[in-house]
């Protein structure tokens, strides 16, 4: 049975944005919160999609005893879809695959995290920025490559954990995988963001003095935050990979990675996740508009229409740094006690002093 | 023809590639930290006023067969209005508005997606409406032979030579000079005296895009461009900057020496060495370079007290 065209427009929605969501999310917990300027988004969405292309489809070509012999990026062909063949009568191992391929790619991502901490709490935020592009830029660079680890420019195809649903409802599947997976992940960072912990990191982000003066150790949470950003932005560069059921070095750069976030959250209002939501919401729908028209501009322009999209989402950036910097959805205040609360309760507490 | 030969050629190829590199990176990080000095953000567009006029430059030579050094003065001007609007029309506002750093460094970003979808577009128009070949592409046919040595290897050094020349005296022995640098040296009490500081802002700005658009205008008599090169050049030119210590001119002249020889001779000797898999990583180099500066001297050479130094060497 095939799904009705508004239903795939839909579900191709909310897989672009569930990823787009989880990445900005995880730089709004660095950047919004913790005021740490991660011009290198990019390092860790990469290195959760390679962490996938290379480690757990060998690992299942292992299990399974693929034929002797066979490489898995040189005959990564036959290796995959004898895996394919296993995963797709087997919905247990697949699920299986899937929570411990992601529990590994957030693993890759907070090692990546740990050492992007190491000028994170030693360099100024223009310094940082600049190092931490670097490394990504780098990062893309080895996987581009490289080609025993993801299979250079190439790339490489990576076992499908969604096999086992039949044809159509493999999309309806993988949309809502990913969106059970962003909701998780929004459920913790709000939780984050209501605790004592959150409020220390607002702290760190607009006074580091005074956090340090009230015995905070704000290196200490630096790191801490930048190890569960990047291990949260890892999982949304391997929920891409298993959407494509391939990794490719090509498919990622400081573009689509490290601006596009940093326009969903600015866009969407840093600081406060639901921000975030709304950013990667708006960028996504108008992405997605700007494709299914694309054919209608294609005829009469010159050029490709994607760089008209560029120019309109810089404009965009611009527009809203300009004229609302605090986004469309800004942060509130952590609500403090009423003055005259304060004050009332400070006549009650000291009347019966008085008295005495 | 022994192998000895063939190395001697080998170096003296390298030796040229690096000078022209160098040079290249000279201006562009003297442009850089000219702007970091002013505003106090890192451009993250720099690497793209370059790439804007290497387009520039191909539609000029192919199209209306101009001569491509020629092309440089035109380069200049359009590096220059491009990061004038930067400053005048993005930067300048937002820095009345109060905006941190982390906000002007996001709206360089912005602007150079900007400039990104231009030059895409550009390239796009002159590939499908002239027929021009406008990706990954070289413009070395159309170079001049100086001694028998193709042109670029000795006008790129002298025009580096040049620019810095200027420069130099344009900053310390003109009147407008020596305001700019109060200018940035002491914003508020330069205002006190009269300078007027936007003004002195907006310059060194234009300054700043027309060395980038100079050098993009030469790139590709140099190397095989493409339109996302900007990247590439701006993990060099952050490097470059950064050892220098983007606080100082002079320093980032002789950093961007530094990591141009670097990169050229470091990935030429290894790639003889370890063999021709190591060339594209060449932006390694830069990136090794960057963090070593950072972790052992973090103002960069400027920064350096030379004269203990030598006395604890010494």
């Amino acid at each position: 049975m095939a799904l009705p065209i508004p239903l795939t427009f839909l579900i191709d929605l909310l897989t672009l944005f569930g990823i787009f969501a989880i990445i900005s999310m995880s730089l709004n917990l660095e950047f919004g919160y913790t005021g740490i300027p991660n011009f290198g988004k990019l390092l860790a969405v990469a290195g959760g999609a390679f962490f996938v292309g290379a480690v757990p489809g060998r690992v299942l070509a292992y299990l399974f005893n693929t034929p002797a012999g066979s490489d898995f990026i040189k005959n990564n062909l036959e290796v995959v879809s004898s895996i394919n063949q296993v995963l797709m009568d087997d919905p247990v191992i697949s699920i299986c695959y899937l929570l411990l391929s992601l529990a590994g790619a957030a693993l890759a991502g907070a090692a990546l995290g740990y050492i992007a901490s190491y000028p994170g709490i030693r360099l100024r935020g223009d310094y940082l920025a600049m190092t931490l592009l670097a490394m990504a830029e780098v990062l893309k660079i080895i996987g581009d490559n490289w080609e025993p680890f993801i299979g250079g420019s190439l790339g490489v195809r990576i076992p499908d954990p969604f096999r086992w649903v039949s044809g159509e409802y493999r999309s309806l599947y993988v949309a809502l995988t990913i969106i059970g997976v962003t909701a998780a992940i929004f459920v913790y960072l709000e939780f984050v963001s209501r605790s004592p912990l959150g409020r220390t990191l607002r702290a760190v982000r607009d006074d580091e003095l005074s956090a340090r003066v009230y015995g905070k150790d704000v290196n200490r949470l630096r790191i801490k935050t930048l190890i569960v950003g990047c291990a949260i932005a890892a999982i949304g560069g391997a929920l891409y990979s298993f959407l494509t059921a391939s990794v490719s070095a090509r498919d990622f750069n400081r573009v689509t990675h490290t601006f596009w976030p940093w326009v969903m959250v600015i866009v969407g209002g840093a600081g406060n996740n639901l921000g975030a939501l709304v950013g990667a919401g708006i960028f996504v729908t108008l992405r997605r508009l700007i494709t299914f028209y694309k054919s209608y501009f294609e005829a009469f322009l010159p050029f490709d229409v994607v760089w008209l999209e560029y120019m309109l989402l810089g404009l965009a950036l611009i527009i809203v740094l300009l004229y609302r910097p605090e986004g469309l959805i800004p942060e509130r205040p952590t609500k403090t006690l009423k003055y005259e609360y304060i004050v009332n309760k400070g006549v009650t507490r000291t009347k019966p002093k008085e008295g005495t | 023809m022994d192998a000895s030969v063939g190395k001697t050629d080998l170096s003296l190829l390298l030796v040229r590639d690096a000078l022209i590199f160098s040079s290249l990176m000279i201006m562009l990080s003297a442009g850089l930290t000219l702007t970091y000095m002013t505003t106090r953000v890192p451009n993250f567009a720099h690497g793209d006023f370059a790439t804007l006029n290497i387009y520039l430059n191909l539609a000029l030579v192919r199209l209306l067969n101009i001569n491509p050094y020629l092309g440089t003065i035109p380069a200049f001007m359009l590096g220059g209005a491009a990061a004038l609007v930067l400053y005048l029309a993005v930067l300048k506002p937002l820095m009345d508005r109060g905006a941190n750093y982390v906000i002007l460094m996001i709206a360089t970003i912005a602007y150079d997606m900007i400039l990104i979808s231009l030059i895409n577009i550009f390239a796009d128009y002159l590939n499908r409406v002239h027929k021009l070949i406008t990706r990954l592409f070289q413009l070395k046919g159309f170079d001049i032979e100086i001694f028998g040595q193709p042109g670029i290897f000795v006008i790129a050094p002298i025009l580096a030579f040049v620019m810095i020349t200027l420069l130099y005296f344009f900053l310390n022995k003109t009147k407008f000079g020596i305001a700019m640098r109060a200018a940035i040296e002491n914003p508020s009490l330069a205002e006190v005296v009269g300078i007027n500081i936007n003004m002195m802002y907006a310059v060194s700005w234009f300054i700043s895009g027309g060395l980038a658009g100079a050098v993009g205008a030469l790139m590709p008599l140099y190397m095989t461009c493409n339109p996302d090169i900007g990247i590439r050049l701006l993990i060099s030119i952050f490097a470059a900057s950064i050892l220098g210590g983007l606080s100082n001119i002079y320093g980032a002249f002789v950093g961007g020496a530094v990591i141009g020889l670097a990169e050229v001779l470091g990935t030429g000797y290894l790639s003889v060495t370890l063999g021709p898999w190591v060339v594209p990583y060449r932006p390694v180099i830069p990136l090794i370079v960057m963090l070593l500066t950072l972790l052992i001297a973090p103002k960069g050479l400027a920064g350096v007290d030379w004269k203990k130094f030598l006395r604890k060497v010494g």
